[in-house]
């Protein structure tokens, strides 16, 4: 009896296997085999442009040399100042959008639209908008200094306007998602909350601070997440905007790799700082998930 | 009746697939040449001298591949196309900067064996600037196909108007400039532009000064020489020019084709641009400057020593090439003075022989070649180096820093300096 019941079971086993293994073996196709030929590579000198050199292995040199690479440091403190910036910036306007989508409108597809269009833009369309927008002079925005009167400012060619710029750009491009988790968020909470509030005398300005907020929290903290992995790979906005200038002023983590890598065609040690990066974005992303997973149950009591 | 004109149609098919099989057993085997061009290169025109292969040379066919815009987006696709042995190119058109870096590679065949005994005869007719820049440890790696240089380009019209002369300074051009935007007062007019973007041209907005001051990026030892006054002097002079307004505010986002479409617009007084220029002013139907563009060498900081960029493009024979006798064949013809004149018609493109420059056809279509000639004789390579494409990045991003006015000159020379270094030793 028992021996049939464990055949059942080594069977129902094998068929899990069988239909895991495809998925599986995508997996390990793409994510995976990539994933260790990365590292591998990060570990040899292989520059595409110099191929007599016979990519040798040099084991940690690369690594010594992205810890003395002062551009480097630049682009991630850039990359961090893009985080701090425009991820509180993004999901603050979300929430504005959200909030004015979640009004009882009549006709509510406009909004919704509005929110989605920017969201099914392409990065590097939105980039290229905004650039179009900041050129100093062909730019709406320098026609539009010097309609009232000031005078027009190089937006993308100095260190402060270009990174004021590319922040305009990535705010209006990136609140939309936010916007979208929010507005969900928002319709999770059961009217039922405001009427009560409204029979107490709470103000609107009340009622958004003790239950819409709160009551929101979990979806912000989405929002939060998604936006800051989405920040720390940002490429595309300053790659078109600016392709990292003046000098090196905007470029970021990803923007430096992707130089290396594929400008330079120095694969070895491009590498090396996507490895640096993967490490750098996994630690602050386990950050915030234990962050999240300890905040529930803390907001409950 | 749908069957039966279904019926006809494969029969007259099958019919014609017959007879084509067997007119080409009759005649030569198609061989079929796959050869690669930039969009800058005007792959129009090459399409129309590949026609005229085609039918001088029956049984071999010719495809044209475009590949990006830009000198670095070409050779990053290339890179990849032959780090993997890639057999789809036979002749591919390589940036005058490249060769070393070919032929270390190996990515080039080199033509010695096809070109024989005649090797030295059939290199000896080309400008001596680019046979030294096609022959890499004594060996044939390309062949030249058309030259280029950076002139000084001018409104002939607005100079002659406030009585200005063609510049043979940079002071002198600064002055005119000056002269010239004061009386016209119009401020869409901009006094002077070269590239200033973070691109391959910008390079040059570098090299050119300093070598004009007698400078040179490496000693006669070949090790990086940053540290000479003549390597401040770019800096200084793009510095007054701006402090002038001679220049615009915004130098820092102008690439090469901006400084085209400006001077074409009527909006730019004086540029610094390569050969291509003025067939475009001359022709395209926006241009707003037919027949008041004047052409001369760049000024220099003394009058009898003026420098110049050297530019152009070179055919190779892919060492992974199945066609490899074909293709030289095919590159051999490119590279005649026959097509040389061809394309200076149609393309404004500089011949690579000496004795094209003086053609009266020639001549006709670009009065101008007449003084191109001892600028192009006189140009100067950047710097050859197998790992070119970082000693551009550290030169170009150096100097749209310091044009954008985000780093001083010292900081810009002292970067400059240390990734340098890395690359130059």
């Amino acid at each position: 009896m028992t021996a049939k019941l464990s055949s059942l079971e080594r069977s129902e086993r094998r068929l899990g296997i069988a239909l895991l293994a495809p998925a599986f073996a995508l997996l390990a196709g793409v994510v995976l085999y990539p994933i260790f030929t990365l590292i591998r590579t990060s570990f040899s000198e292989n520059k595409l442009t110099e191929p007599w050199l016979a990519k040798p292995w040099i084991g940690f040199e690369n690594y010594a040399k992205a810890m003395g690479d002062e551009r480097l440091w630049e682009a991630t403190w850039h990359t961090l100042l893009y985080v701090i910036v425009t991820v509180p910036g993004a999901v603050a306007l979300g929430l504005g959008l959200a909030l004015l989508a979640n009004q009882p409108f009549r006709v509510k597809w406009p909004v919704r639209l509005g929110l989605l269009l920017p969201w099914a833009l392409p990065l590097v369309f939105a980039g290229l908008i905004f650039r179009w927008f900041f050129e100093y002079q062909q730019g709406l925005v320098n026609n539009a200094l010097i309609w009232i009167g000031l005078s027009p400012v190089n937006w993308l060619t100095q260190e402060g306007p270009a990174f004021f710029a590319i922040c305009v750009a990535i705010i209006w491009k990136t609140s939309s998602f936010a916007a979208l988790v929010l507005l969900a968020g928002l319709q999770t909470i059961p009217k039922s909350l405001y009427e009560a509030a409204e029979v107490d005398g709470a103000s609107k300005w009340q009622q958004f601070w003790e239950i819409t907020l709160p009551m929101l929290k979990p979806a912000i903290i989405v929002a939060l997440i998604f936006r800051t992995i989405t920040a720390i790979q940002t490429f595309d906005i300053p790659k078109a905007m600016t392709d990292g200038g003046p000098g090196n002023a905007t470029e970021t983590l990803a923007m430096y790799i992707h130089k290396t890598t594929i400008d330079s065609l120095d694969f070895g040690y491009g590498s090396t700082l996507a490895v640096l990066m993967f490490i750098a974005s996994a630690i602050l992303t386990s950050i915030y998930l234990r962050h999240t997973r300890r905040d529930p149950s803390a907001g409950r009591h | 009746m749908k069957k039966r004109t279904f019926l006809s149609l494969s029969a007259s098919l099958a019919l014609g697939l017959a007879m084509s099989v067997s007119t080409a057993s009759i005649s030569v085997a198609q061989t079929t040449l796959r050869i690669f061009t930039g969009g800058q290169q005007r792959p129009d025109v090459m399409r129309k001298i590949a026609d005229d292969y085609e039918k001088r040379t029956p049984g071999v066919k010719i495809e044209v591949e475009v590949g990006g815009a830009t000198s670095e987006q070409q050779q990053q696709y290339l890179n990849t196309v032959l780090a993997s042995k890639d057999s789809a190119l036979d002749v591919i058109l390589i940036d005058v900067i490249r060769p070393a870096q070919w032929a270390a590679a190996q990515w080039a065949e080199p033509l010695d064996a096809f070109l024989g005994a005649d090797k030295d005869k059939i290199m000896a007719r080309y400008l001596p600037a680019y046979r030294e820049a096609n022959i890499v440890g004594g060996k044939v790696i390309a062949l030249p196909y058309f030259a280029d240089a950076q002139f000084l380009y001018y409104r002939k019209d607005l100079l002659e108007k406030h009585g200005v002369q063609p510049p043979k300074t940079w002071a002198e051009l600064q002055a005119g400039a000056e002269k010239v935007m004061k009386a016209e007062g119009n401020p869409n007019l901009s006094g002077f532009q070269t590239a200033g973007a973070p691109i391959e041209g910008t390079v040059c907005t570098y090299l050119v000064p300093m070598w004009g001051a007698g400078g040179s990026l490496t000693n006669a030892q070949g090790q990086l020489a940053l540290n000479t006054p003549e390597a401040r002097r770019p800096f200084q002079l793009w510095a007054d020019m701006k402090a002038a307004n001679v220049t615009p505010p915004n130098l820092a986002e102008i690439p090469t084709d901006r400084i085209r479409q400006n001077f074409q617009a009527g909006n730019l007084l004086f540029a610094m641009n390569w050969g291509y220029v003025w067939q475009r002013t001359q022709n395209d139907a926006d241009s707003q400057i037919k027949d008041k563009v004047g052409v001369v060498p760049l000024p220099g900081f003394t009058a009898d020593k003026a420098a110049t960029c050297i530019g152009g493009w070179q055919l190779a024979v892919s060492a992974f090439s199945k066609n490899k006798k074909a293709a030289f064949d095919f590159a051999m013809y490119l590279s005649s003075p026959e097509v040389a004149k061809a394309q200076a018609i149609a393309a404004s493109h500089l011949p690579v022989f000496p004795e094209v420059y003086t053609d009266p056809d020639v001549l006709k279509a670009n009065p101008w070649f007449a003084q191109a000639l001892p600028v192009v004789q006189t140009a100067r390579a950047r710097p050859v180096s197998p790992a070119y494409p970082r000693v551009s990045e550290v030169i170009r991003t150096n100097m749209n820093a310091f044009l954008a006015g985000s780093k001083t000159a010292d900081a810009a020379l002292a970067d400059m300096t240390r990734d340098l270094s890395q690359v130059i030793r």
